[in-house]
């Protein structure tokens, strides 16, 4: 009896390490790419982001793997940080075929997980086209190799973008609509727009109107500290203005536009305006707060609030959402809210050490970018997904656009395989039809409500981006700037000065617009002082005014 | 009395010896037993310290932990030097402070109260009531504090402005002076029933005769609970309260992460945020290993401090 027990423990034991044995052996099998001679081929890809698997029986998938010969099976990050989950993979040297690594894609150079591509691209004219010469060396590392390819920020053709996306001053339609309309290009304006719209309406939906939301939770105050650089007329280099004479970066904490800026907020807070709760809201009070419709205006970027955007147009309050205006202080600075989109060279896609067939990987980001596959990837099949009418331009029927909303039905039908190389905007060769549906002119005024039309032909504008400035033809050789602060390290003193600076603002800027209207001045003193104290200002400038010279050298053709 | 201490411990010196073999023999079984969690505390509790000469170094990810760059204090003097660092060090020995005596004075109290509670249904239903919110993820915890004290349709502010004691919403999260008293409060609501359980179990091992002898001695309820039932779970408490303080230091990290901004950063930064600033935001990893030694030594500090004290009133005590 005693024996039997023994024995039977044993076996489990053994059957369970051996299980355990399995699950590892099976594990490295699937990692590895598996080409079947002939047929489709398939690759492994992590992205080291949070996103959505596209099941293998998706329709579009399918056809894509039958068109190109390939597949791809992609996983995302779960549960995770992008730098722990790359230094797991890092420390057990095994790789998905490709990889992008987010904030470990550093990390991935060094450890040499990355096949160089600078001598391969050139076999593959859709890859070599994709960037610019420039863009190209940008992305080379200072070994000379390039590893990975920047998937985002590109622009195919002309710009065809319809909605705003980034940093603006929002106005809730339903104000513009009550003024009939105004061209609102101050602050002063904007603000004086607002008063007068609350005064006039108290309450909306029974609760009391605010005025203003500025957006302050932890990383994203940048709603409160960045403004500054927008109302004295600069693009959103994020960290620091550039003056293009001298070349020179400055910080725009200590500009007298910043005090201007911030004495008007501070008014603004004073006369009830501005909700007083903004500066503790968490991100989830703020939209929900937003999603009421109570609220007349913010500054912030737009992927920020379109949740609450969602809402509510599900409840039918399109009136209550949101139009975008680049505002200055002096209505004679020219402003620059819209720029060409930026450029980020920290991370991109790679192929890693453990793909075996890196040309054929290097053939299915080529294929990718073919006109054919960009309309597979964004559109759908023809006919099925979408028509085209005579003049060749795409449209879609009604049942399609109600397909096309519904994210059950893009989950099964779609593969846009989001973190390939792709266009944020622009144009097929075609030079009529839009890579995106939602930015093709026909679809966006087919989709657009009876109050959106109004507000647009109120104005006489087609698209909501036309509310703000047309971007220059090219952005300046160093913008972004704030991209140079991800490579600084640890022990770099500018890094430390950087941390210091957002410390004390995080704690002043909240404070000199709660304080009394009287005593501004004062504590505007106060606030300046420690900055200058407590943080090394000029440190912070000249490593970033070195960058700026530096890029403008390299880049600058 | 001296004297005879001394003779016992070289007593025991000589015999040391064969005693431990035999011992060892007897305990053979024992010994087995316990190799595994041998093992376990050496993997996960003292294997990991390695990763404590980062704090000498000028530690650089992709490099192994041998090829780093020494630097010696240098990590250490930046700590000292930072007045950030003295501020957070502040921050968290006063949380943990007002959260120790809280939790510690109402976990007892609910433990004797409800001890005494004669319905059997009722107390359970009060026990299990009680530590309900213990289950609750920080998450959610703040989530429901933010909205109880939002200024715009909080509870709080809405019988605060009824009762006419205020005349304009007090926003909570945004004056440096309420968010110590909110962190304890919020750390009572939530953990003092579950802290209670332990009270509650010492409680029903205290010998009934006891509670008889007192009884018949003319002691009334609350004299009983007073002179049987709180020196009889005193070992209870003062175990705890070493275990406690040598917790000190670690203040939380989420309540204070998640409620706290900029407007109150002063008071609402612990260590360990600071750390997660200086060790990941920034990238010095080497920093935030230094300063998370420093906070493990006056750890093992406090330990000592509370374990001496507890040996001199001639309590139960840890080692």
């Amino acid at each position: 009896m005693r024996k039997s027990k023994l024995i039977f423990s044993v076996l489990l034991t053994g059957v369970m390490g051996l299980s355990l044995l399995a699950g590892c052996g099976s594990k490295s099998q699937e990692a590895s790419s598996t080409s079947a001679n002939g047929k489709v081929k398939e690759f492994s890809a992590f992205f080291a982001v949070a996103g959505k698997e596209i099941p293998d029986k998706d329709r579009v998938k399918n056809v894509i793997a039958e068109k190109i010969g390939a597949k791809i099976n992609e996983q995302w990050l779960t549960g995770q940080t992008a730098k722990e989950r790359i230094g797991v993979m890092i420390a057990g040297g095994e790789y998905p075929d490709f990889i992008e690594g987010g904030e470990g894609t550093q990390a991935l150079v060094d450890a040499g997980a990355l096949v160089p591509l600078e001598d391969k691209i050139d076999k593959y004219p859709n890859i070599k086209n994709y960037l610019t010469a420039n863009e190209w060396e940008q992305l080379r590392k200072p070994d000379g190799h390039i590893y990975y390819i920047q998937q985002f920020g590109k622009t195919r053709g002309k710009d065809s973008q319809v909605q705003h996306r980034d940093e603006a001053f929002w106005i809730q339609k339903a104000v513009l609509e009550w003024a009939n309309y105004p061209q609102i290009k101050t602050v002063d304006q904007y603000f004086d727009l607002i008063e007068k719209y609350k005064a006039a309406n108290p309450t909306i939906n029974g609760q009391p109107t605010i005025g203003f939301d500025i957006l302050c939770d932890d990383w994203r105050y940048f709603c409160l500290e960045n403004p500054p650089q927008f109302v004295a007329g600069y693009p959103n280099d994020g960290k620091a203005i550039i003056d293009k004479a001298t070349l020179t970066a400055k910080n725009y904490n200590t500009i007298p536009e910043a005090q201007k800026y911030f004495k008007k907020l501070n008014e603004e807070y004073n006369k009830g305006i501005i909700d007083p709760e903004t500066f503790t809201l968490s991100y989830d009070q703020y939209k929900s707060k937003l999603s009421t419709g109570r609220v007349l205006g913010m500054v912030d970027q737009q992927w920020e609030f379109e949740d609450a955007e969602k809402a509510l147009k599900q409840q039918h309050m399109d009136e209550k959402t949101w139009v975008p205006l680049g505002l200055t202080l002096d209505p004679n600075v020219k402003p620059q809210y819209r720029t060409q989109p930026a450029f980020n060279t920290g991370s991109g896609l790679g192929i890693t050490t453990s793909c075996k067939d890196v040309d054929g990987a290097l053939k299915v980001i080529n294929d990718l970018l073919s006109n054919d596959l960009l309309a597979l990837r964004w559109w759908g099949e023809k006919d099925k997904d979408y028509k085209v009418d005579d003049k060749g331009v795409f449209y879609m029927t009604d049942e399609q656009r109600e397909n096309y909303r519904n994210q059950d039905w893009r989950q099964a039908n779609q593969c846009r395989y989001a973190y390939f190389p792709q266009y944020g905007t622009g144009y097929f060769d075609d030079g009529i039809n839009c890579i995106w549906p939602e930015q093709q002119q026909g679809e966006f005024e087919a989709t657009l409500s009876d109050n959106d039309k109004k507000v647009l032909n109120g104005y006489g504008y087609k698209k909501w981006t036309d509310f703000l400035n047309v971007p220059a033809e090219k952005n300046e050789p160093w913008f972004p700037i704030y991209s140079a602060t991800g490579g600084w390290s640890a022990d770099d003193p500018q890094n430390m000065a950087m941390l210091k600076m957002d410390e004390v603002k995080k704690k002043w800027l909240p404070k000199v617009v709660m304080v009394g209207e009287s005593d501004f001045d004062s504590t505007w003193n106060q606030y300046q002082s420690t900055l200058a104290t407590q943080a090394d200002l000029k440190v912070y400038e000249d490593a970033l005014t070195k960058e700026v010279k530096r890029r403008v050298d390299k880049f600058k053709n | 009395m001296e004297l005879g201490v001394k003779d016992t411990k070289l007593h025991v010196k000589i015999k040391t010896k064969k005693n431990i073999i035999e011992k060892m023999k007897k305990q053979k079984t024992l010994i087995i037993m316990s190799i595994p969690f041998i093992i376990w505390v050496a993997v996960f509790c003292y294997a990991p310290l390695i990763g404590w000469l980062i704090a000498f170094q000028k530690f650089k990810p992709a490099k192994g932990i041998f090829d780093q760059t020494w630097c010696g204090l240098d990590q250490f003097k930046i700590l000292f030097t930072d007045p950030t660092f003295f501020i957070v060090l502040r921050n968290t020995l006063c949380m943990a402070i007002i959260n120790l005596t809280f939790s510690f004075i109402c976990s007892i109290g609910f433990a004797l109260l409800l001890n005494e509670v004669r319905r059997v249904l009722a107390k359970k239903f009060i026990q299990t009531v009680s530590y309900l919110p213990h289950f609750l993820s920080w998450i959610i915890v703040t989530g429901l504090v933010q909205m109880i004290l939002s200024p715009d349709p909080g509870i709080i502010n809405q019988i605060l402005l009824g009762l006419h004691l205020i005349s304009k919403p007090i926003n909570f999260f945004a004056d440096p002076k309420y968010f110590w008293g909110i962190v304890g409060m919020t750390n009572v609501w939530k953990e003092v029933g579950w802290g209670s359980i332990i009270y509650l179990s010492a409680i029903t091992s205290i010998n009934p005769d006891l509670y008889e002898a007192a009884e018949i001695d003319g002691a009334g309820r609350f004299k009983k609970m007073l002179n049987v039932t709180l020196p009889g779970i005193k070992p209870t408490i003062i175990i705890l309260l070493i275990m406690n303080i040598g917790n000190i230091v670690n203040a939380g990290f989420e309540i204070q992460y998640i409620l706290g901004n900029g407007l109150i950063q002063d008071v609402s930064q612990t260590v360990d945020i600071f750390v997660l600033k200086y060790g990941i935001s920034l990238g010095n990893y080497s920093l935030a290993t230094a300063a998370g030694i420093f906070k493990s030594l006056i750890s093992i500090v406090l330990i000592f401090i509370a374990n001496r004290f507890a040996k001199s009133v001639g309590e139960e005590r840890l080692f």
